[in-house]
């Protein structure tokens, strides 16, 4: 075999020129980013900036203690049950209108077209920011709970149909063909063979967006429609830096411990 | 779990040579009564009424209905803001990304030793991803300002937390057998993270951040509705008049970009893992 | 008692499955399917219990022409047939012991099918069925907790939980080690000599089929170019069977 040496110094001259590349790129995240930052504008009051900061600061760093501990419906405690009810509610509604979508836009179960179609839709409702959603509701329900469960559910379709329509892709059909083999009908197949693979990864999908819609639940106040939100959004404009501590300080143990309790659940769900 | 066991005892099956297996009580009827309870005590507290919502729920799609035709000539109003969402969450995704690898780095166990400096930033990782992004972007514009800065310093703190979670993740499962090589050849800490670690999690961390950027683009579009600039600022202000044309040629103007921002940025993630 | 009369088989595409067999299988036989991939001995094993049906000739199972059945009919005649596939299907994401039990789904009333609530009597069944193939302590673990050879042992369960007179296995050894596969074929053999059970098996290692079965049915294009006890396969048999060159690669 006829080797062809080279000497150090001509392997260097062969060196992947990757600095081209890399120089192209960084020059674009560059220019980019330049380009951005001439977006940036904002009619400040001067100066005072860092004052404002600190006294925002210090306040939240000193919660309000009375609306924290009090059972009243104008209480952190009761407030959070709330927001809890509309993300609970908001996240099963949501699951009974993503259910039909997902099977429709599952492409091992309907036409190729036929799914890209449904996808594209629910994309569609995803892209509409939750606030106009909230809007729109209040028209409907007037300000309150009730428009921000709907709200909550519409907001949910979006991913939870992208996450079950993936599922439904991964299902076995194996497992049909076994029951059909063993003398089982239509409906034994789906309740037997479809309904337990779905569940496990539905419901670890669902106890997922249950913990995203807690986070996302003060959007909702901030347009009337229910939960922590108002209260805090009622805080922060009339400078009650205090209440908004108080108020951060329970949304935030609370959103922490149903992450614990969420994570968990849904490795146990994964696991077995 | 063990007081449901001593309320409903296991069931012990005894087969035919003698075995005898146990069985534990279903877990499912116990996870049915809670449910059935949370919707219920939930359906009280939040109001719910089926009967409300099938009679009124016409007025949504009136108002939904109402934005079509969409008012095309408004377009041309549409630019500057859409253009604005996207410019925030551009470089708010970048000072984010940006700021949080540092942070990232001190909160990884195989790289740092003290447990305790480790957790603590762990724990203000999780707290900062807790604040919910439109207080932060509200706070913001009484510091700052109303306008855009506060956006962009709004989508900075969110991508922050989000990115810098995932980075020390990612950091805490790489191959640490190459670090420990570089450290044995004389390298300090810092480079031989730059130079063995980095590596490894340079890619994943890309499509972090982009993916990272791609919902918040969607996001930003709230944000101009307490002020902090962007598509939120039209959007709100066109509902309240019930200018409801111009709120779908809005809408349509976003999703639009979104779908656009989506390809490109799933198409940079797939070359880059 | 399963006789093939003339039996073809056309795929819609046009293939051809089988090409006039006649066959017949006596209760209580042990018999090994041989042949390249694709040369019909899925098609002949999924005849038996209709899930291919035949273009022409007759199928019959003890006394009850296939193709002449429909709906509850076939369903009843699919209980009766237990039916072992090389990639388990099972339901990975829950007990062993709940994918036993849907062996018995067909028989229960429509109340308890749709609760998924078994009586007693079908889990003792089920936990007896487990016990025949030695994964007794395994009932309440997760399908996905268990090695390939576990899941299949599952498998042969759950299809023993239906009290079938016919196995039927395409290709049941096919996912498994050498190891795994004989422990597999040891449960086969157990089952067809002490519970009298036929068993039909489709399989592609020739030594495992020579070791294990009675009687050796050669498939090749859609036709039987062999039949007979397992003692008779020789280096020319597995010739005409393979093909030479084909032979050689294997």
């Amino acid at each position: 075999m006829a080797e062809i040496r080279l000497t150090p110094a001509e392997m260097l001259s062969k060196e992947p020129k990757r600095w081209i590349a890399t120089l192209i790129v960084a020059l674009i995240t560059v220019i980019l980013l330049s380009w951005s930052g001439s977006a940036l504008e904002s009619n400040s009051t001067g100066g005072s900036g860092l004052a404002v900061a600190k006294g925002i600061i210090l306040g939240i760093l000193h919660p309000t203690t009375s609306i924290l501990f009090t059972l009243q419906t104008n209480g952190v405690p009761y407030l959070l049950l709330e927001t809890m009810c509309i993300a609970f509610l908001g996240t099963l509604v949501g699951a009974v209108i993503s259910i039909p979508f997902a099977f429709l836009g599952a492409g091992n179960i309907v036409p190729r077209p036929v799914a890209l179609v449904f996808r594209v839709f629910v994309m569609a409702i995803r892209t509409i920011p939750s606030f106009v959603y909230g809007l729109m509701f209040i028209m409907v329900t007037g300000p309150g709970a009730f428009a921000g469960l709907l709200t909550m559910s519409v907001c949910s379709i979006g991913m939870l149909s992208k996450m079950f329509i993936e599922t439904i892709e991964d299902l076995d059909k194996g497992i049909l063909e076994s029951l059909s083999a063993a003398g089982c009908n239509t409906f034994d197949k789906i309740r037997y063979g479809i309904i337990p693979q779905l569940m496990p990864s539905f419901a670890s999908t669902l106890i997922y967006r249950f913990d995203m819609n807690l986070r996302d639940a003060t959007v909702l106040g901030i347009v009337g429609a229910g939960g922590i939100g108002a209260p805090l959004i009622f805080a922060m404009n009339s400078y009650r830096w205090n209440d908004v501590g108080a108020i951060l300080l329970g949304l935030v143990i609370l959103v922490l411990i149903v992450e614990w309790f969420s994570s968990r659940l849904r490795n146990a769900l994964m696991r077995g | 779990m063990k007081l449901y066991d001593l309320i409903l005892p296991p069931r012990s099956y005894t087969l035919d040579n003698g075995k005898v297996v146990v069985e534990k009580r279903s877990r499912v009827p116990l996870v049915i009564l809670l449910l059935v309870l949370a919707t219920v005590i939930s359906g009280e507290i939040t109001g719910f009424r089926l009967s409300t919502l099938l009679k009124r729920i016409d007025y949504f799609f009136v108002m939904l209905f109402d934005m079509f035709p969409p008012d095309i000539a408004y377009m041309s109003q549409v630019w500057t803001p859409l253009w604005d969402t996207i410019k925030m969450s551009l470089l708010g995704s970048a000072i984010g990304a940006l700021l949080c690898i540092p942070f990232a780095v001190i909160s990884s166990e195989n790289l740092i030793r003290h447990k305790a400096v480790t957790a603590f930033f762990k724990f203000f990782f999780s707290v900062v991803r807790t604040l919910p992004t439109l207080v932060v972007a509200l706070i913001a514009t009484y510091v700052f300002g109303l306008g855009t800065l506060a956006g962009t310093v709004a989508i900075a703190v969110f991508t922050f937390a989000y990115c810098g979670k995932i980075l020390y993740e990612q950091i805490e499962t790489v191959d640490m057998g190459s670090h420990e090589a570089l450290e044995a050849l004389g390298m300090g800490k810092l480079s031989s993270i730059r130079y063995a670690v980095w590596p490894q999690v340079l890619p994943s961390f890309l499509s972090t951040v982009l993916f990272c950027f791609e919902g918040n683009v969607r996001y930003a579009s709230i944000l101009g509705y307490v002020g902090a600039g962007g598509l939120g600022l039209i959007l709100n202000e066109k509902i309240g008049w019930r200018e409801y044309p111009r709120v779908g040629m809005i809408l349509i103007a976003l999703f639009v970009a979104v779908v656009a921002i989506e390809s490109l940025s799933s198409f940079l993630r797939s070359k880059l893992t | 008692m399963i006789t093939f009369s003339n039996v073809t088989k056309v795929y819609p595409n046009g293939t051809v499955g089988l090409k006039d067999v006649d066959l017949s299988i006596a209760d209580g036989e042990f018999v090994a399917v041989i042949g390249l991939s694709g040369a019909g001995k899925s098609t002949l094993i999924r005849a038996i219990n209709r899930m291919h049906p035949i273009s022409s000739g007759t199928l019959t199972v003890n006394g009850t022409d296939v193709m002449k059945l429909s709906g509850k009919g076939l369903r009843r005649l699919r209980r009766g047939i237990g039916m072992i596939f090389q990639s388990f299907n099972l339901v990975t994401r829950t007990t062993v012991i709940r994918n036993v039990l849907t062996a018995f789904v067909p028989d229960l009333p429509l109340w308890r099918r749709i609760l998924g609530i078994f009586p007693r009597s079908a889990k003792l069944k089920a936990l007896e069925a487990l016990d025949k193939v030695g994964i007794l302590e395994k009932a309440y673990s997760r399908v996905d907790q268990l090695s390939g050879g576990q899941q299949q042992r599952v498998a042969l369960a759950r299809t023993l939980a239906q009290n079938p007179s016919i196995i039927l296995a395409d290709e049941p050894v096919a996912a498994l080690d050498p190891v795994t596969a004989k422990a597999v074929m040891d449960d086969f053999r157990n089952i067809n000599r002490n519970m009298g059970i036929t068993v039909i098996i489709n399989i592609h290692h020739v030594e495992l089929a020579l070791e294990y079965c009675d009687r050796v049915i050669g498939v090749r294009s859609g036709e039987i170019v062999f039949d007979g006890p397992a003692s008779l396969v020789d280096e020319s048999v597995l010739a005409s069977i393979y093909g030479d060159a084909s032979y050689e690669a294997i």
